[in-house]
């Protein structure tokens, strides 16, 4: 990948974060001109940072954001919602793009109409300040329309254009720019003011001029960005993309406020005739289907639904649901390709940089004794020195090891802060209205944890929000508050990462459960039966289980609880549920802080020493030959009351058995998911923290081998990859 | 010289820069009643053409370029006509 590219990556995400944050704020209500100035530098700023990487499609979509934010800053109005929930739709498609991007490397090609949408949606025209008469009919373009009745209905966009007093000083010729303009055909001529003729100033433009064009709107504006505060545009073939008038959009506004003020302070009576206002502007506005959309929110059975769906629907109206950049299913290779570059805390660079200082006067301090002239060496004197060294060389070596780790360390806020647009636009797509609470996001874990746990997460959160929370008329029904909550959390624990999905809806029916286990013959009817509910309720990660009745496009597409806990389980994780019936679900993901240093035990077999995973191993054990016991073809022993099968690691691994007949056998006992297996060594090593490298190369693919190590020696130590290998 | 006063007739020819703005206000202010005649103009500056649209006076065309011609020239017409 561009070397430009990765930095565009970088940064555009926590550009997008920024831009995410202020709308949520906004989102929330209040005037808060700190967010808009925040949410206006993020979008300046990727404008920016897409004309270094030459993405010229998402320059131009976020110059026509900008351009209405710039002037929403500088007016005393608030946010419109429909502006909030534009400017949602915008960022989300730039999340878009960058996870494209990320998969191919290079800026996407196709991104000219979803660049087009937004800005016919962030139009000068659909977003000036709507409630002034003067901008919704332009006294310019009456004129023009007067002066031109046949080629006015003809041209595609006309614009006004007004260069600078200092135009000529600047050495422009605002005449020429003008005619040069995409599609120009005819232009008039008009002075701004109207000065006697002896009082005339030649070096001064007062020069308006209006053109007639052929061209798109959009591409008119990107000829004059880089002075758009002096054109006025308008897209002359404009209601087709957008059937929404100012005044409409305005009115429809008021209503969406309305409407949330209520939320809060429950006065009834004026859902509905917020509801009635928004039909009549819909219906005027030639939307019969949203304004029946509307109607129909209103029979709801209760307020809050009624409330909710009413302004659901007016949302959709404004969004345009059919808008080519409302897309709900983010391009899925994208999503698995993994960042190649991350943004390091100067410190933590200092500190490394510190250590190496300190190494190097180690390395001095062991030449000056080995330099010493051989006559005067006392044999004992040096060896005092080493040791020295030697603890001063483990200290430091220490130290490099987590300082190197500290680099590779990211808050998890960079795969939580997907999750709000996420959940909003699923729940909006299912008309469950969820409060979506995040904590925990500056929790750290490695890098390579944080950016594999976004597909598992994603997964959860729309079982949540699909089967785990209920309707809210359901939810009414029985007593709860009709807005759903779903937490999202994270805290460290000891060396582990703790991440939680908790919702509040109705539980896991372990009734349905075991029903749907016996139907796909996952366990018998008696197995089911002896069941505690929580083994019973950890079927649901069984491959091939799904509870979904109705196949959703959000759930059920395929890939059930068994593909997250398979995802967690690659990170050398583990993934569990605790279920209340009627009070809701906690999925808990307890992951490795890093997945770099990893505790290993050695064992030897055959004359080779291989490495386990410490966290598979349950415990050791040294048993005599004759406890374990053959049955058929295979071997048991019966250890703490368990019976667990004996497996031999040198037949596994294809090795020839050993020589070695001790009268006592060695086991390591490894859990194996949910399963204990013992396996029989030569003998038993010492247990170590290594720094796990991956395979590489031709032995990518290679299955049961998790990693290399070098040992002390210099010999390779392979650790074995204990899933894979007694899968 | 591209501005010129001849037989009481200002007229503009070949290339104008935006400097001759001035000189074209100086002129017209001089001569209240000069026509303008810019049939040998080729190019003129916005500066120029600002001048030429605020003096309102009788324009004798067409100019010679074909910018001028096909776009500012009935531009001109166009404004003295609206006002």
């Amino acid at each position: 990948m561009d070397e430009f590219v990765e930095q565009f990556l970088v940064e555009a995400r926590e550009l997008v974060e920024q831009a995410t944050v202020a709308l949520d704020a906004l989102d929330r209500g209040g005037e808060k001109p700190r967010e808009i100035d925040s949410l206006f530098r993020a979008v300046h700023t990727l404008k920016g940072a897409a004309g270094i990487v030459e993405f010229d499609a998402m320059g131009r979509a976020m110059h026509a954001v900008e351009d209405v934010l710039s002037r929403l800053r500088t007016s005393p109005e608030s946010m419109p919602p429909t502006l909030v929930v534009d400017s949602y739709a915008s960022i989300d498609q730039v999340t878009r793009w960058l996870d494209e991007m990320q998969a191919s490397g290079e800026p996407p090609k196709n991104a000219d109409a979803a660049a087009d949408a937004i800005i016919r949606r962030f139009d000068r025209s659909s977003h000036g300040s709507g409630t002034e008469p003067s901008q919704v009919a332009d006294p310019w373009l009456d004129r023009l329309r007067k002066a031109h009745p046949v080629r006015f209905v003809e041209s595609v966009c006309a614009f006004l254009y007004c260069p600078a007093q200092d135009a000529f000083f600047a050495g422009e010729d605002p005449l020429a720019v003008a005619a040069a303009a995409p599609g120009a055909k005819t232009m008039d001529l008009w002075l701004a003011n109207d000065v006697a003729f002896d009082e005339f100033d030649p070096f001064s433009c007062a020069l308006q001029i209006v053109v007639l064009s052929d061209a798109q709107a959009s591409e008119t504006r990107n000829f004059f960005r880089d002075q758009i505060d002096r054109v006025e545009i308008i897209d002359l073939k404009g209601p087709a993309s957008s059937p929404l008038s100012p005044t409409a959009r305005a009115v429809l506004d008021a209503q969406l406020k309305m409407l949330a003020f209520d939320a809060q302070h429950g006065d009834e009576g004026r859902v509905e005739a917020a509801a009635r206002v928004a039909v009549n502007v819909l219906r005027i506005a030639g939307l019969q289907e949203n304004a029946s959309a509307v109607e129909t929110a209103l029979a709801a059975p209760s307020v809050d639904r009624r409330r909710e769906g009413v302004m659901g629907r007016i949302r959709d109206a404004v969004v345009q649901r059919d808008d080519v950049i409302i897309q709900h299913e983010p391009a899925p290779q994208a999503a698995v390709a993994a960042t190649r570059s991350l943004r390091v805390d100067m410190d933590r660079i200092d500190a490394l940089v510190n250590l190496t200082g300190e190494l190097t006067v180690v390395k001095n301090a062991i030449g000056h004794i080995t330099g010493s002239p051989p006559d005067q060496v006392d044999a004992n004197a040096i060896r005092v020195d080493l040791r020295k060294q030697h603890d001063l060389l483990e200290r430091l070596v220490q130290q490099l090891q987590s300082a190197v780790l500290q680099v590779r360390v990211l808050p998890l806020r960079h795969v939580f802060q997907r999750f709000p647009r996420l959940v909003r636009e699923i729940s909006a797509t299912l008309g469950k209205p969820v409060a979506f609470v995040m904590e925990g996001e500056a929790v750290e874990a490695d890098a390579t944890v944080v950016e594999s746990l976004f597909e598992p997460l994603l997964h959860l959160v729309r079982n949540a929000i699909g089967h785990g929370v209920e309707h809210a008329v359901d939810r009414s029904v029985v007593g709860k508050p009709a807005t759903a909550r779903i937490t999202l959390r994270a805290h460290r624990q000891l060396q582990n990462v703790v991440v939680e999905i908790e919702d509040d809806g109705k539980g896991i029916d372990i009734e349905r459960v075991r029903q749907t286990a016996a139907a796909r013959q996952l366990a018998s009817t008696d197995e089911l039966a002896r069941m505690t509910e929580a083994d019973v309720v950890a079927l649901i990660f069984a491959p091939g289980f799904s509870t979904a009745a109705e196949v959703t496009g959000l759930s059920g597409r395929g890939v059930g609880m068994d593909a997250v806990k398979n995802a967690v389980e690659r990170m050398g994780g583990t993934v569990t549920v605790e279920t209340r019936a009627g009070r809701g679900t906690i999925f808990r993901l307890v992951l490795p802080f890093s997945v770099m240093m990893t505790r290993v035990m050695t064992a030897e077999v055959s004359g080779q020493v291989f490495g386990v995973p410490l966290e598979a191993v349950v415990e050791t054990a040294s048993v005599a030959r004759g406890a374990i016991s053959t049955i058929g073809a295979g071997r048991a022993i019966v250890l703490r009351n368990r019976t667990l099968p004996v497996l031999t690691l040198a037949a596994e691994l294809g090795l020839p058995a050993s020589f070695e007949t001790a009268s006592e056998a060695r086991l390591i006992v490894i859990a194996n998911s949910d399963q204990l297996v013992a396996v029989e060594v030569d003998r038993l090593g010492e247990r170590m923290d290594v720094m796990l490298k991956p395979l590489e190369g031709l032995l990518q693919g290679m299955t049961g081998v998790a990693g290399t190590t070098l040992l002390g020696d210099g010999r390779v130590l392979l650790v074995l990859d204990v899933q894979g290998l007694f899968a | 010289m591209t501005v010129a006063l001849e037989n009481g007739i200002v007229v503009l020819s070949g290339d104008c820069p935006a400097g001759d703005a001035e000189e074209l206000l100086q002129h017209l202010l001089a001569e209240p009643a000069a026509a303008i005649d810019w049939q040998r103009c080729d190019t003129a500056h916005s500066a120029v053409i600002q001048v030429l649209l605020a003096a309102r006076r009788q324009i004798s065309g067409p100019p010679g370029g074909e910018f001028l011609r096909s776009w500012v020239e009935p531009a001109i017409t166009r404004a003295r006509s609206s006002i």
